[in-house]
Order: structure tokens, then C-alpha cells, then sequence
């Protein structure tokens, strides 16, 4: 009996270690380092890792990982990772193509699109072109051109990387002469805030701006209008007028930041999509709405 | 006293089969599935290019219901990770940086290598000639090169400087539009007049190298279109940035006894440099954006063919029968609601033919995903959508035959 016993607990312990997760370093950018059987050794990509290891991450570091060769997940922030934690990271959504299916079709069919005004990424979305790009850095479309007013100054310009670099320049041209930069500044975040050289424009001028990987060049221009206040206004004044004869405070403010964002104010219609929020905070599409501009444009 | 349900549903079921069959076998509805076949015969042999007026078959000229099950439906979103492949990212390297990338390439000791980029001429001489060495030194590299047709009509590959200073070469390029999604490809192209004239693709000469009997298994496929089964995103491949690679960031075992693959790859969804229309595309119909790095793509052919999951297509004679058999179903219903319930003849032919096309659409991505088994049933589609039209034409026709030649027909002069 006793040696049937040990049969059973020595079957269970094979499987509950033969269906432990297994890694794979996928990909890191930093300093990055792998710890396994109290070894500390450089990550390598394409390493396989086990449940016992402990992946450590140095600031300004990130590495992506693949669980049983399916699940992808990535780690951003400085830390140490033990991996065994990780193993909610490692489910896969199992659901077959026919359930799916059924989902999608009775999706369609039963989810209307929805207006204009409560969905602003799809009607916003004509900007562009796609490009055939030399350069590690991709701009969002939405950010050219920007119009800014200086009447709110808490609006961040951002941009993304494809390459893994951790210093970027961040350049400020007027538009007579897009030769010689009149302000540079080398930044470690995706994104500087339009405060930090607001002293250098002047309004009533049209600026160009550019972000590069450090050492890199980003031929890649994006305009930004540095408005003047009674244009703003003269702007904000048209778009009070359209309103309906009873509208409420919160849906004014919402429609004044969804006409300003589509008018590139980008500033000005956080500040109105803010207002909408703290106006009618139980409103779903304010909060969604706001939420969605906060990520898109990087506002922290 | 109240009916239990299994004779509530039992009920049911004989009323609809009673729906269906009540005319199934007769005359009618034989003659009137036969026009339905007869009208798309005709429609489709008019000379005159009707589609040129018509948005919606210019917008479906590329479309697949398939393709819905990549992007909508997960369909290979959960492919575990192809280990007999790495692809490594040249990026905007020059001449000279290849070379180097492909000697550190081959420092891993990886059984096949590819460089899937045509040099189109000389440029400078000093950088010509290290990647001309590194080209000839390398032994399991597979260069890449562009099959077409010189002024003599025959089959040559070209459009790559580099070619002849290889050991081994395969062709690149698609047999259709580039603005076409890619889903087939040649293994081996013959020449039509010279059948000792084979040029492999790319895929196949790695696959040469690489494993002898998926090789084999893909000769046999020779001058054939074979479907590309696509199970892999630029993500389920272990793609290593040339950095990564100089700076020995790469674990030796991922590359050593493995395919590698040098091309450029970029994530970015807006830079479309080298990318091809995939299934696999977020948008499945309408117009969208190039998906798809072609070295994906070759990776995609590659895995296909070492997991010997070659997709199965049903042959043209099947597809003509299943249209048959559904468009003679669909017609003995509709015959029986023009018949015996006229008023509700359209709507229930409207609804039906939604349900239809909801479950024929299922049944194709059922197959396919299951089976790897592509059935064409656009054909059934159309002669459901036919068949209610063609009604009213037959009625006319049958009861014209009556007068005329005492033809038997269930259908009444005027009917309605």
C-alpha cells in the first residue's frame, strides 16, 4: 500500500514538474540580466528560461518574454522578476474559431457603430499616409499639425520608437529656416512638454519640430502653429455658437473638446474634456473619451 | 393534456423536413435548379466586362471569408513559435554591414542560411567585393533572385548582382499583383518549353538544406500553385536586430542547426517597405495597408512545409456539386412558400437566405481551420441568392412549356 502511495505522490510531483512554464527571452533593450541556479549571467535573446529563473531589469530597460512558446508579455520597469510568479501571464484565450464566430456575427448584427461624437478615433481617423520610413522613430499623425494657443501649457509632444534607444533629441525650427534648430534638447522620456520651450516661440508663428533617436536624424517635419489668443478665441467663440439652445454644462464642454481636438487644439481640448469629466462624472463616455486622448497623447 | 417536448421538437423537425421535401423530387424543382445554372452560365459567359460598373464585385476581386478567420477570429493567434527559424533584421544596413551580418550569422553554425535581398548593381567596388568573398565563403547560403522570362522565351532567374556568386539561389518573387493578397506561391518554376529547366524558390532551396524529406514531399509539388498556409505573425518567429547579433545578445542555440534568415522586418504598421498583402491583414476587406514583411512570408512557406500542414483545396467538380445539391435544397423550399404561402414567400426567402449565408460562411472556416480544407462556397452562395429570381422566371417558362406542349408543372397561370 505504502509503495502504491509513493507511486501516486511520485507520478503527481513528475507532472506538476513536467507542467511547469517554460520561457523564452524574446527580445530586451538595457541592461538586462538572467538569473538561474543563483547564476547571474547577460540576457540573450532567444534563451530559453525555466520557472525557477529570475529575469532583473535596470532602469530604462525592457524585456518581452514568450510563455510556452504562445503568450507573449513584457516587463518595463526596473525590478527582478522571478518568472514561477508569472504564470497567469502564460494563459492563452483558448476559444475555438466557431465560438468566435458566433460571437462576431452576433456582434455585428446587434452593435450599432455609434455617432460620430462617441467614437472620436473613428472619426478622427483621415489623417496620413503611410511611408516608406528610414527612421526608428514613428509620430502619430494626429500630432501634425499641432495648433497651440499658450493659454493651457500642460500638453506633452510625443512620439514613438522602434529602435531600443534610450536618449532622444528633440528638435524646435521655425519655419524660414529648418537648418539650424532654435531649441534642442535631449530627452530619455518619449515625449517633452510643450511648456519646456513655450518661452522660445513667439505667437503668430509657425514652428516645425522633429524627434530622432540620439545620433540618429529624423527628416520627418511636423508643423506646430503657435496661435495667437484672440485667433483661439475668435475659434472657441464659433464653436459656443453651434451648440443646441439647452445644453447642459457638461455636454458643451464635451462638444467644444471634441470640435477643438478635431481642429487640432489638442491643449485646449484636454482642458474641455477634463471639464466635461469633472462636470458629469458618472457619464461613461466623458470618462471613456478622456481616458482614450490621456493615451493617446501620452498624458501622464 | 400537454405534449411532453422531445414531441414538441420531434413535431417541428417533421414540419420543416416536410418544408424541404415536399417538392424535393419533383419536376419543378428539378428544372428550375437546372435555370438557376443555366443563368449563371449565360451572365457569366456575357463578353462585356460588367464588373467595372459594379462596386461590389471590384471590392471582393481579393476577398477571402477565410481571411475573416485571422483577423476576427483568432485563428493563429496562439501558433506556438517556429524554433527551426530565426529571422534576423538587417535593417538599413549597406553592402558591407550584411557581409558582416552574414559571416556572424554563420558564426552560430545555423544548417541553412537565406538573404532574402536582390542587389540590383554595383555600387562601391570595396563593398562589392567583402560581401562578394562573404558570399562565396558561405557555402549554406541561399541568395535570392527574381524568376521571369528572357527575349528567347526562356525561364531565367535574375535581377540580382550578386547571383552567380553563390552556391545556392531561389526565387522571391509571388505569382500574383503586388497589390494582391499573397496566397500561393511555386515551389519550382518550369520552363514550358525546356522541362530540364527547374528554378526552386526561395523556401525550397532553404528547405534543400535544411530537411531532406520535407524537401522530397515539396518536389512533388513541381510547377504546382501551392496555397501558402499562413500560421505565423512577424511575433511567433524569434526575429534578432543586427545589434543584438554583433554584440553576441543572442543565445548561440537559437541560431545553431536552425534556418536563419537575413531580411529586413520592420513592426512599424506604417512603414510598408518589403510588405506584402497577407491573410492575415487586421482589415479583411476593403482597402488597408500591406501587412506582411515578405521574409514572413517565406518563413510561413517554410513552416508550412516542415509541419507538412499543406492546406487541401476541394476540386472544382466538388464545388460544382455542393452548389448543386444546396441550390436544389434551397429551391424546394422556396418552391413550396411561392406555392402554398405566397405572402410569406419573400420574407421567409430573405431570412433564409441570411441564415444561408451565415452558415455557409461558418462551414468554409469550420473546414479550413479544422481540416485545412479550402471549399470555394461562394458558387452555393450565389445560386441561393439566384434561386429566388429564377422562380418567377420559371413559372412563366413552365407554364408557357403547359400551354405550348402540355408540360406537367405544379405551377398554375396565374399563380399570384
Amino acid at each position: 500500500m505504502k509503495k502504491l502511495q509513493f507511486l501516486i505522490l511520485f507520478c503527481t510531483a513528475a507532472i506538476a514538474v513536467s507542467a511547469q512554464n517554460q520561457f523564452l527571452l524574446y527580445s530586451f533593450k538595457g541592461n538586462v540580466s538572467v538569473i538561474e541556479n543563483n547564476v547571474e549571467s547577460k540576457a540573450k535573446v532567444g534563451k530559453p528560461l525555466n520557472a525557477a529563473a529570475t529575469v532583473k531589469v535596470a532602469a530604462g530597460g525592457a524585456v518581452t518574454l514568450i510563455c510556452n512558446e504562445a503568450a507573449m508579455f513584457t516587463f518595463t520597469k526596473a525590478g527582478s522578476y522571478q518568472l514561477g510568479k508569472f504564470g497567469d501571464s502564460c494563459k492563452v484565450n483558448s476559444s475555438s474559431v466557431s465560438a468566435n464566430y458566433v460571437k462576431y456575427v452576433w456582434a455585428s448584427m446587434t452593435k450599432s457603430n455609434g455617432s460620430a461624437g462617441s467614437n472620436r478615433k473613428a472619426y478622427m481617423n483621415t489623417v496620413g499616409a503611410v511611408t516608406r520610413n528610414m527612421t526608428n522613430i514613428w509620430i502619430d499623425n494626429r500630432l501634425d499639425t499641432i495648433n497651440y494657443s499658450g493659454v493651457v501649457n500642460e500638453f506633452p509632444i510625443s512620439w514613438k520608437s522602434y529602435a531600443e534607444a534610450k536618449d532622444f533629441e528633440f528638435s524646435l525650427y521655425k519655419d524660414d529656416n529648418i537648418s539650424t534648430p532654435i531649441y534642442t534638447t535631449f530627452v530619455n522620456k518619449l515625449k517633452v512638454p510643450i511648456k519646456d520651450f513655450s518661452a522660445k516661440m513667439k505667437a503668430g508663428n509657425s514652428y516645425f519640430w522633429t524627434a530622432a533617436v540620439k545620433g540618429e536624424e529624423n527628416d520627418e517635419l511636423k508643423v506646430l502653429n503657435y496661435v495667437t489668443k484672440e485667433k483661439f478665441e475668435a475659434v472657441l467663440e464659433t464653436i459656443k455658437k453651434q451648440g443646441a439652445a439647452f445644453e447642459a454644462t457638461a455636454e458643451q464642454s464635451y462638444r467644444i473638446a471634441f470640435l477643438l481636438e478635431d481642429a487640432h487644439y489638442l491643449a485646449e481640448a484636454y482642458q474641455y474634456y477634463l471639464k466635461a469629466t469633472t462636470s458629469d462624472p458618472q457619464n461613461g463616455l466623458y470618462r471613456s473619451t478622456l481616458m482614450s486622448f490621456k493615451k493617446d497623447y501620452e498624458i501622464k | 393534456m400537454k405534449k411532453p417536448l422531445h414531441k414538441h421538437i420531434g413535431h417541428h423537425a417533421r414540419k420543416v423536413h416536410g418544408h424541404i421535401t415536399k417538392y424535393l423530387y419533383e419536376r419543378d424543382t428539378i428544372f428550375a435548379t437546372i435555370w438557376v445554372f443555366i443563368f449563371i452560365v449565360v451572365l457569366g459567359s456575357i463578353p462585356l466586362n460588367l464588373g467595372v460598373l459594379n462596386p461590389i464585385k471590384l471590392g471582393l476581386k481579393d476577398f477571402d471569408f477565410n481571411d475573416m478567420s485571422y483577423s476576427k477570429l483568432g485563428k493563429a493567434s496562439t501558433t506556438p513559435i517556429d524554433s527551426n527559424i530565426v529571422i534576423i533584421n538587417i535593417g538599413q544596413a549597406d553592402r558591407e554591414g550584411i557581409a558582416l551580418l552574414i559571416d556572424k550569422a554563420a558564426s552560430y553554425k545555423p544548417k541553412a542560411m537565406g538573404l532574402d535581398v536582390v542587389f540590383d548593381g554595383p555600387r562601391d567596388p570595396h563593398k562589392d567585393s567583402l560581401l562578394e568573398e562573404t558570399i562565396k565563403r558561405n557555402e549554406n547560403l541561399v541568395m535570392a533572385a527574381k524568376y521571369g522570362v528572357d527575349s528567347a522565351d526562356k525561364l531565367v532567374a535574375g535581377g540580382n548582382y550578386f547571383l552567380h556568386k553563390g552556391n545556392h539561389v531561389g526565387y522571391v518573387n509571388f505569382p500574383n499583383d503586388d497589390k494582391e493578397t499573397v496566397r500561393t506561391y511555386y515551389p519550382f518554376k518550369k520552363d514550358d518549353h525546356d522541362k530540364n529547366i527547374v528554378l526552386p524558390s526561395f523556401s525550397s532551396s532553404l528547405l534543400k538544406l535544411f530537411d531532406t524529406s520535407a524537401y522530397q514531399k515539396l518536389e512533388k509539388k513541381a510547377n504546382q500553385k501551392v496555397i501558402i498556409n499562413y500560421t505565423r505573425r512577424t511575433s511567433q518567429y524569434l526575429v534578432v536586430n543586427a545589434e543584438d547579433l554583433l554584440m553576441d545578445n543572442v543565445d548561440s542555440a537559437s541560431i545553431e542547426g536552425r534556418i536563419a534568415l537575413l531580411a529586413y522586418v520592420n513592426t512599424n504598421p506604417n512603414d510598408i517597405e518589403d510588405k506584402k498583402f497577407s491573410p492575415m491583414n487586421e482589415k479583411f476587406a476593403g482597402k488597408s495597408h500591406p501587412d506582411m514583411n515578405g521574409i514572413v512570408v517565406h518563413a510561413n512557406i517554410i513552416s508550412m512545409a516542415l509541419e507538412k500542414n499543406y492546406i487541401k483545396k476541394v476540386p472544382l467538380w466538388a464545388t460544382l456539386l455542393i452548389a448543386v445539391f444546396v441550390c436544389w435544397l434551397h429551391m424546394s423550399f422556396f418552391v413550396r412558400y411561392y406555392l402554398e404561402s405566397h405572402i410569406w414567400f419573400h420574407l421567409v426567402a430573405k431570412i433564409l437566405q441570411v441564415a444561408s449565408a451565415i452558415f455557409f460562411v461558418w462551414l468554409g472556416i469550420y473546414l479550413f481551420d479544422r481540416y485545412r480544407l479550402k471549399v470555394d462556397l461562394k458558387l452555393s452562395m450565389i445560386t441561393i441568392v439566384m434561386a429566388v429570381d429564377v422562380i418567377y422566371f420559371y413559372e412563366a417558362w413552365a407554364v408557357w412549356m403547359h400551354k405550348k406542349f402540355n408540360y406537367k408543372t405544379v405551377f398554375k397561370p396565374h399563380h399570384h
